[in-house]
């Protein structure tokens, strides 16, 4: 109880990180919906992975340029890092989504190997990289301990920005998702409904990897969205609780991992873990005790 | 003559000229020429992989056509609307969709891509639903509908559109022959009533007799076009599946 006074205390010192993880707890199942419905939850899997290799080849690139970053200009750190995360993920949303459309090769295989290599690649990267000790191996392992105002109110807005798009268009992506030809005969602009949705979750998977790392990104966009599923009954009601799941268990995951003094990312992800067990063994149940 | 001419081509809905049919560049039928009236049910007929769906595809401009062209519409006019109804085996049941939610999809069309759908347009589609019988199940989940059930909300979405063809393909797969007979007299009676061109694929010709004013049959390679009377006659079909043996 005292640990919760202190948390919700506006002083808390580290108030910045509770309110960055409870907004990608709330905004990243909003995209994630939309990987589970079109069954690419392995690409959820991936993507932030290859997102945080964005980040590390993004800090790279001046040291590789003989380039001196000042290392008290986090902005411009962040910005370098920003672009990378995003043009990475993106770039890498686009490439798998057109080969998974061709259905050439294994989808499973290639999404596989992306995401382990790409783990391996950031590691390697950063750690030979001086920018990589102020706080981005942290990152990676999940520990979302300093986040300042300005990251902060990136992150804010550009999930304000996710949210708003989803809600205006959310009957095009949904249509798109559900019945392509369907909306082509419609005259529906299939492609840039498409591309919109991957800029989306382009745009979200690289502001949750920059601010709260790979592992808690990963496990905001599909763990909740799995949950809510089980569940949920209609369109509205699963969007709604997996996004209601997402910031619930962020911020009782960061009361927890303050209380314990363990790290914020894997408390969140076991926290959703269990939940997930729970609510699909519950679900389950009722579903045998309401059949004939 | 002149203006008897002039009338069949404004009553000329859609017409394939020299059209070659299949999936990147490999043609699986080629020099499809024909025309389909407006007004007009017609039935495209044929075994399984025989290349029905893929023309009706291609009519639709959802796969580009392999060689020749296709004209939809009077020249100078509007592009007429297409009401599809696709095959409810296809339909992934992760979505948590009503049957109302997915006859709805039939006035997205109509929609801006910013606004709610409005008030009007949601009566219209619940309007749809009671035409198709769907009514009594629009709130249930469409995933849990019978094969029967789904194919009423699809045509249901498909009246939705406001088409002026209803393309139907194989509305009746996996369905029981009670509700196959259903089905096709709704879809028969709505043609009668509201005007509406109608294409159907089928492998029935049992309903095709019943309800089609023409045919494009596939077979063997070859396409078949002409009345339903002329082209299903005994001597005909005997004939056609001769050559085909021989």
């Amino acid at each position: 109880m005292d640990t919760l006074h202190q948390i919700i205390s506006p002083d808390f010192l580290l108030r910045n990180s509770l309110y960055t993880s409870v907004l990608i707890g709330l905004a990243c199942p909003l995209v994630g919906v939309f990987l589970v419905m079109r069954r690419l939850v392995f690409m959820g899997v991936a993507l932030p992975q290859i997102s945080s290799t964005g980040v590390a080849i993004a800090l790279s690139l001046p040291l590789w340029m003989g380039v001196k970053l000042d290392h008290h200009a986090s902005q411009s750190v962040h910005t370098l890092a920003f672009a990378g995360s995003m043009v990475f993920s993106l770039g890498a949303i686009l490439i798998l989504a057109v080969l998974e459309r061709r259905g050439r090769g294994q989808p499973e295989g290639r999404l596989g190997t992306a995401y382990v290599v790409a783990s391996a690649l950031s590691i390697l990267l950063l750690a030979k990289n001086p920018y990589g000790e102020i706080g981005w191996l942290d990152m990676l392992k999940g520990e979302v301990i300093t986040i300042s105002n300005f990251d902060l109110t990136l992150t804010a807005a550009a999930l304000a920005l996710v949210v708003a798009t989803l809600g205006l268009f959310h009957k095009e992506l949904l249509l798109v998702s559900f019945d392509r030809e369907m909306a082509l005969t419609l005259h529906k602009r299939v492609v840039f409904w498409d591309v919109l949705l991957y800029v989306l979750i382009g745009l979200t998977v690289s502001m949750a990897v920059l601010s709260v790392g790979p592992l808690i990104a990963f496990g905001f966009l599909l763990i909740p969205a799995l949950t809510a599923h089980a569940v949920a009954r209609t369109m509205h009601g699963f969007t709604i609780l997996a996004s209601l799941i997402g910031g619930a268990t962020a911020f009782l995951g960061f009361c927890i991992a303050y209380g314990l003094d363990v790290p914020v990312g894997p408390t969140d992800v076991v926290l959703l873990g269990l939940l997930y067990a729970i609510v699909w063994g519950a679900a389950r149940f009722m579903r045998k005790c309401a059949a004939p | 003559m002149l203006s008897r001419d002039k009338k069949a081509m404004n009553d000329t809905l859609i017409t394939l000229d020299n059209l070659g049919i299949g999936y990147e560049a490999h043609a699986v039928f080629a020099g499809i020429s024909l025309a389909i009236s407006r007004g007009s049910f017609t039935a495209i007929l044929g075994a399984n992989g025989s290349g029905k769906s893929t023309l009706l595809k291609t009519v639709l401009g959802l796969i580009p056509p392999v060689a020749g062209r296709i004209h939809v519409g009077p020249a100078n006019a509007a592009a007429p609307t297409f009401g599809y109804v696709p095959q409810s085996t296809r339909f992934d049941p992760i979505y948590l969709l009503s049957g109302f939610d997915v006859a709805l999809m039939g006035v997205y069309g109509r929609v801006r891509p910013w606004r709610m759908v409005p008030h009007s347009e949601r009566a219209y589609t619940t309007e749809c639903l009671r035409a198709a019988g769907a009514e009594p199940f629009a709130h249930k989940r469409f995933a849990e509908l019978s094969g029967g059930q789904k194919q009423r909300v699809l045509i249901a979405r498909a009246l939705a559109t406001r088409p002026d063809v209803l393309v139907l393909d194989e509305p009746t797969a996996g369905v029981d022959r009670e509700t196959t007979r259903a089905v096709l007299e709704f879809i028969s009676q709505i043609h009668q009533e509201r005007k509406i061109t109608v294409l159907l694929v089928t492998h029935d010709f049992a309903s095709v007799r019943q309800h089609a004013e023409q045919v494009i049959w596939l077979y063997e390679g070859t396409v078949f076009h002409g009345e339903t009377h002329e082209l299903l006659s005994a001597e005909r079909m005997a004939k056609i599946f001769e050559m085909g043996i021989g």
